[in-house]
């Protein structure tokens, strides 16, 4: 599905990533492990669009992303992001929060995204009114909402306890056995082990 | 969107705050300048107009102020063709008492009825008529000094035209040894279908010292009222820059502070426009309570401005549907310029910062 090849990045003359070569199937829940500075998050910035590589190319469902003109609405239709914060707008209630991903979305679609993660009970509610547990999973709707193919996640659990950190690799377990790609930035190698398969970067290379 | 952009500047109180804050005082400066301006011009436009359809100066002269005409081209004017009445004024100003400056007007005696008697009489020979506003405000009720010279006050009359409300008439043969002229200015009223471009040039024809327009022709020129309104609109310019720049400025700070915000949009996909579009509704909205506030604190201060006994009805505030029109399509136009520079870069905020952080 995610093809890199030959992928280099420096961030001036600093070298980040070093001719890096990956293959990601269809729905494997894949982590990508590494110490701080190590590369990873970078790794995961270019094969996530959001990042252009300095050399090499990523290819998704066999399409360069450097060919493809509105990234926008390629992002919007095929990618979602769960980041280490969780990023919600404060100033919209739960379901805003979601629905900026997708103004389409019928209410019904949003209540069973809620359930899904077990907080149908905030929607109403605003990110202030919330536990961090909560938030990080209102971030986890707003990132399905449009039924992603791939899901990008750096760093999800490190704002969270054990148990909201269990919690969230559990429903990247689910995803993925529904045959989303999950791709997971993390430094908590006890929890990357719950992926499909873990991938180390060190020094800028796999 | 609306609903949303709306919940963003109550999010954001403090530079929402700011911001309407710096529109309020642009807008409203932009209203107080040209009201005031439009006013003054109008009263004085209003005065003359009154008067006729033909306007004699002094040829070659820049003000009426310093303008003098021979009154006995009054007789001369009479004898033509379709004029149905003529009159001549002097146009003149003085201390009165402890007012620094009042308009003095001498005028003949067919203009006494212009003036609205509020009680006793028009003047004679070495009296003089008040105006309310300016009566309102003298120790002395029964008589003044100008130019060393005590006159009788005789009456006092209204009107709607605070240039003549504060000032004080008297006959133009007074006002003459006053100001040493025997006229400012001559006025002309011409028949029902006369042709007023004939009766200018019958007119022109009977000296070489004058200038003779027709009186909207006059008001259209006059110097005064372009310096007037080229200052005001010199103002308004500032005024609109100074609001343009305050917003630009706490809209930068405040996009700034709002990058996570619009990083996360990028990020799930939202395109550029519209996030610029959210940022433009946003200002959209304060430009428009802005500039409806700014609207009403400018009645208010027009008001006062109006009825203040210092200003002796001189400044008097005009706000026509116009101005408001202009001024709102202002308001609106520096509220959404000011920030398309902010919403630029706000719609370019990379969506990598929200995982690489300070890095890029």
């Amino acid at each position: 599905m995610i093809k890199v090849t030959n992928i280099t990045h420096f961030y001036e003359k600093d070298l980040a990533l070093n001719n890096i070569n990956l293959e990601i199937p269809k729905g494997e829940f894949l982590a990508i492990v590494g110490e701080s500075g190590s590369g990873k998050s970078t790794l995961l910035s270019v094969i996530s669009t959001l990042l252009k590589p300095t050399k090499g190319d990523v290819f998704f469902e066999n399409i360069n992303i450097s060919d493809i003109t509105n990234i926008d609405s390629f992002r919007q239709k095929n990618i979602g992001f769960i980041f280490q914060f969780h990023y919600l707008i404060n100033y919209l209630t739960v379901k805003e929060n979601i629905q900026i991903a997708n103004e389409l979305c019928l209410d019904e679609e949003i209540i069973e995204l809620l359930e899904l993660l077990n907080i149908e009970e905030i929607i109403d509610k605003y990110p202030n009114e919330i536990s961090g547990g909560q938030r990080q999973r209102v971030a986890i709707a707003r990132a399905l909402i449009n039924n992603p193919k791939v899901i990008f996640a750096d760093e999800p659990t490190g704002n969270l306890d054990s148990k909201n950190s269990k919690n969230v690799f559990k429903i990247f377990r689910k995803l993925a056995k529904k045959g989303t790609t999950i791709i997971v930035a993390t430094h908590d190698l006890k929890l990357a082990a719950k992926a499909d398969k873990i991938l180390e970067v060190k020094d800028g290379e796999l | 969107m609306i609903s949303s952009a709306l919940k963003a500047l109550k999010a954001n109180r403090l530079k929402t705050t700011l911001i309407y804050l710096s529109l309020i005082f642009s807008i409203t400066s932009i209203f107080l300048i040209s009201s005031i301006s439009n006013g003054v011009i109008s009263m004085y436009s209003s005065m003359l107009k009154t008067d006729g359809d033909i306007i004699i100066t002094q040829a070659k002269i820049s003000d009426t102020f310093f303008s003098n005409v021979d009154i006995t081209l009054l007789d001369k004017i009479n004898t033509l063709e379709n004029i149905k009445s003529s009159s001549a004024i002097i146009v003149g100003a003085s201390p009165v008492e402890k007012l620094p400056i009042v308009a003095i007007y001498g005028v003949t005696k067919n203009r006494f009825s212009n003036y609205k008697l509020v009680t006793n009489n028009y003047p004679k020979e070495n009296e003089v008529l008040v105006g309310e506003s300016i009566f309102n405000q003298l120790e002395n009720k029964t008589s003044i000094e100008i130019a060393n010279k005590t006159y009788k006050i005789s009456g006092v009359f209204e009107s709607s035209i605070g240039f003549e409300n504060g000032g004080v008439v008297l006959n133009i043969e007074d006002a003459g040894k006053i100001f040493n002229k025997s006229a400012s200015m001559i006025m002309v009223n011409s028949k029902i279908d006369a042709n007023i471009d004939n009766l200018i040039k019958n007119i022109s024809t009977l000296s070489s010292k004058i200038e003779v327009k027709s009186t909207e022709s006059f008001v259209d020129n006059y110097n005064q009222f372009k310096i007037i309104q080229t200052s005001s609109n010199a103002v308004s310019f500032i005024a609109f820059a100074m609001g343009l720049l305050g917003i630009v400025s706490i809209m930068s700070i405040t996009i700034n502070q709002r990058k996570t915000e619009f990083g996360i949009k990028r990020a799930i996909g939202i395109p550029m426009r519209k996030i610029v579009f959210q940022i433009i509704s946003e200002s959209f909205i304060l430009g428009f309570f802005s500039f409806l506030s700014a609207f009403f604190i400018s009645h208010i201060i027009l008001y006062f401005i109006k009825n203040s006994s210092h200003l002796q009805g001189y400044v008097n505030g005009e706000m026509s549907s116009s101005l408001a029109l202009y001024v709102f399509i202002a308001s609106i136009v520096m509220a959404i310029l000011g920030s398309v520079i902010p919403a630029l870069n706000a719609a370019k905020t990379d969506p990598v910062i929200l995982i690489q952080g300070d890095k890029i």
